[in-house]
């Protein structure tokens, strides 16, 4: 039975369906995403890599049984890959075949600058949506220029996009809108302004025993207190990279699947992979570390 | 203006007063975000008094560093013990006004002269700006050398916006524009006969930096570090060294724009090499472990040391010669330069100086402004 945003009375509901969907969240971020649904109010979440932010699209995707729609940002990103392109080759052949037809100038222009000419993109897609409202991820805005978060601006605040040869489109179904950033640079006021903004931290251990053991109902609780226990160690350490929540999770598989069942150095050193993405770190670990991590 | 929650006659009053307070106090909250908090109420049945905190943080914070200011003004503001907020007492709040905690001083262990300080910021002028602009680094206080910081990390966010749209003015013919070719070959019968082409975005070429660090260099290095991290991302790639007696990469710190980190761990290295600077093996080490994978391109290397070398001058020499030969620019630049009566004559620097393109200082924030003009024919 999807949920729908106007039967919603308060947070704690809220709270217990996003459990039944395995994400563990607070008070304060269910708060958040209470008004997301409530007010259409985007949620910009900040934080370190892998601790869920994106996740939280996809819970509330199938929260609502809805579309989620994901455009991810980079370096570059511009307004013809995020929003609207026009399919060149088809308005080609399209004037070729009206060529001879009659009708005036302006007629013919409308025809090959129609929908059906149109390839529509993440953004364009979202605020078209005639059914039901989609949750519109867009991931990593800090990855994007400048330029690009200047044009989001208009779409965050009134759901509609202007497209100079169409008009303007403005949203039926409004999306909710979450926004992710690693936070490798600062986003401008502007765009901060029109977010709800939550910055999510690396979880403490009983959230992060409570987030893994969701995703993972048959470990064993000694072995996960274990490797919870290893990886908050490890975040305190000075890493290159450190680990989320993911790493936790894809530790703890990866130790499952090989069958054991605590902890000891002979499955950190076969597993630690699974942690730590860089050679130097895992040199690091493995040298000097190992034991630290075994003791309680 | 009512300055504290039990002031006032209604819950909405208390809000609008809490949001005129967080304003005072440096947060960035309009009546936007005022009004903002009512419809969320108006929404959300209230249960106990956490959730009406968790309803206004993320509508009035925009930072980590708001979020912790945001806890000390909340508790202040919804206490019940009357305080006297208004005179001088305002800005005593953590975080109010100054959110940032300055790395320099961090780095330097002068943290803790916080009222000094704020009376500094106070009466300080444009003019004061201005001729802060022009002192030497290393003759700066730690006050001013905390308001230069402020100076600097605005001046640079500038130039690096800057020198992104000068590349877009750029008039080099790249890729088609179909949308337009298109748009106007309708007058034409669909042939298109006149062509519009895209400006291409040419690329951000490649910059290599290698830091000095040693003892009597680290207040220039670390305003060039910032700058460092500023320039980030303006280039296509950023490759960026910090040496004394050995060599450091820290390109992925910079990367991440883990600026504080970067400068704690100097701190440390500063403290451990009190000896001198090997600038010849440090360059030697880098063309071996480096050189390959990342002197190609010819990118543009710059140096930051004062060349003050206890090693091989042969050595210097030699390495310099190997890196002029693969980039396009060599620069150096030596704080000392602006001292009267200096002249390169130092062992290391005579070694240098014939592989050098660019000599020139670094020992004020003007003079690292200047450096635009190199960065922008990068």
């Amino acid at each position: 039975m999807p949920l729908k945003a106007k039967d919603l009375k308060d947070t704690e509901s809220l709270l217990k369906e996003l459990e039944k969907l395995e994400y563990v969240a607070d008070e304060e971020l269910a708060i958040s995403v209470f008004l997301l649904l409530k007010l259409h109010k985007p949620v910009l979440l900040e934080g370190p890599p892998g601790i869920g932010k994106t996740e939280l699209a996809l819970v509330l995707s199938k929260l609502l049984d809805t579309k989620l729609i994901r455009l991810q940002c980079y370096e570059g990103l511009d307004i013809n890959a995020a929003v609207y392109e026009w399919n060149y080759q088809k308005q080609l052949l399209a004037i070729k075949l009206i060529e001879n037809e009659k009708g005036s100038l302006g007629e013919k222009e409308k025809t090959i600058f129609g929908e059906d000419y149109l390839m529509k993109r993440p953004l364009l897609q979202a605020i078209s949506e005639t059914q039901k409202a989609p949750v519109l991820l867009i991931d990593e805005i800090d990855r994007s220029d400048e330029e690009f978060e200047a044009f989001l601006l208009e779409l965050l605040s009134s759901f509609q996009i202007s497209i100079p040869e169409l008009g303007t489109i403005t949203a039926t179904q409004k999306p909710y809108v979450i926004l992710t950033s690693n936070r490798t640079r600062e986003l401008s006021d502007a765009l901060k302004r029109r977010c709800l903004y939550q910055w999510i931290d690396y979880p403490d251990l009983a959230k992060e025993m409570a987030i893994v053991k969701r995703k993972m109902p048959a470990i064993e609780d000694k072995l996960l207190a274990q490797i919870t226990q290893a990886v908050q160690k490890l975040r305190k350490l000075k890493l290159a990279k450190t680990p989320g929540v993911s790493e936790t999770i894809d530790w703890a598989q990866a130790i499952l699947a090989l069958g054991h069942r605590e902890l000891n150095a002979k499955t950190i050193s076969q597993t630690l992979g699974n942690v730590l993405k860089t050679i130097d770190d895992l040199d690091a670990v493995k040298g000097n570390y190992l034991e630290e991590l075994l003791e309680k | 203006m009512k300055q504290q929650a039990f002031a006032t006659n209604s819950i909405s009053e208390s809000i609008v007063a809490f949001a005129q307070f967080s304003r005072a106090h440096g947060l960035n909250v309009g009546i936007g975000e005022t009004i903002a908090a009512f419809e969320g109420l108006d929404q959300l049945p209230l249960e106990n008094e956490l959730q009406l905190k968790f309803l206004l943080k993320p509508l009035f914070c925009n930072s980590p560093e708001d979020r912790m200011l945001f806890e000390g003004l909340y508790k202040l503001f919804w206490d019940s013990n009357p305080i006297d907020l208004n005179g001088k007492n305002q800005t005593k709040i953590a975080g109010a006004k100054k959110k940032k905690k300055s790395s320099s001083l961090v780095m330097l262990g002068l943290g803790n002269n916080e009222g000094a300080k704020e009376e500094a910021k106070e009466i300080s002028g444009a003019n004061e700006a201005e001729s802060l602009r022009k002192t030497d680094f290393s003759k700066l206080s730690d006050i001013e050398s905390k308001q230069l910081e402020e100076i600097a990390e605005k001046l640079f966010k500038e130039m690096a916006l800057r020198l992104r749209r000068r590349m877009k003015e750029s008039r080099h013919i790249g890729k088609l524009n179909l949308r337009r070719t298109i748009r106007r070959s309708i007058n034409t019968g669909g042939e298109p006969i006149n062509l519009f082409f895209k400006a291409q975005k040419p690329k951000r070429q490649r910059l290599i930096l290698m830091l000095d660090v040693s003892g009597s260099m680290d207040k220039y290095s670390l305003f060039l570090l910032r700058f460092v991290f500023e320039l980030r991302n303006y280039f296509r790639q950023l490759e960026a060294f910090i040496f004394s007696t050995s060599l450091i990469r820290i390109s992925e710190a910079v990367a991440y724009g883990q600026m504080d980190a970067t400068v704690e761990a100097l701190g440390i290295q500063v403290n451990n090499w009190s000896s001198g600077t090997k600038i010849g093996e440090c360059l030697k080490d880098f063309n071996e472990k480096y050189g390959k994978r990342i002197l190609n391109g010819s990118p543009t290397f710059i140096i930051l040391s004062d060349g003050l070398d206890t090693g091989e001058p042969e050595v210097l020499a030699k390495e310099m010669k190997t890196i002029q030969g693969k980039v396009r620019k060599l620069v150096w630049l030596n704080p000392l330069i602006a001292m009267s009566g200096y002249e390169p004559i130092q062992r290391g620097m005579k070694a240098a100086l014939p592989s050098i393109d660019d000599f020139r200082t670094a020992h004020n924030l003007d003079s690292l402004l200047a450096l635009e003009k190199i960065l922008n024919d990068v």
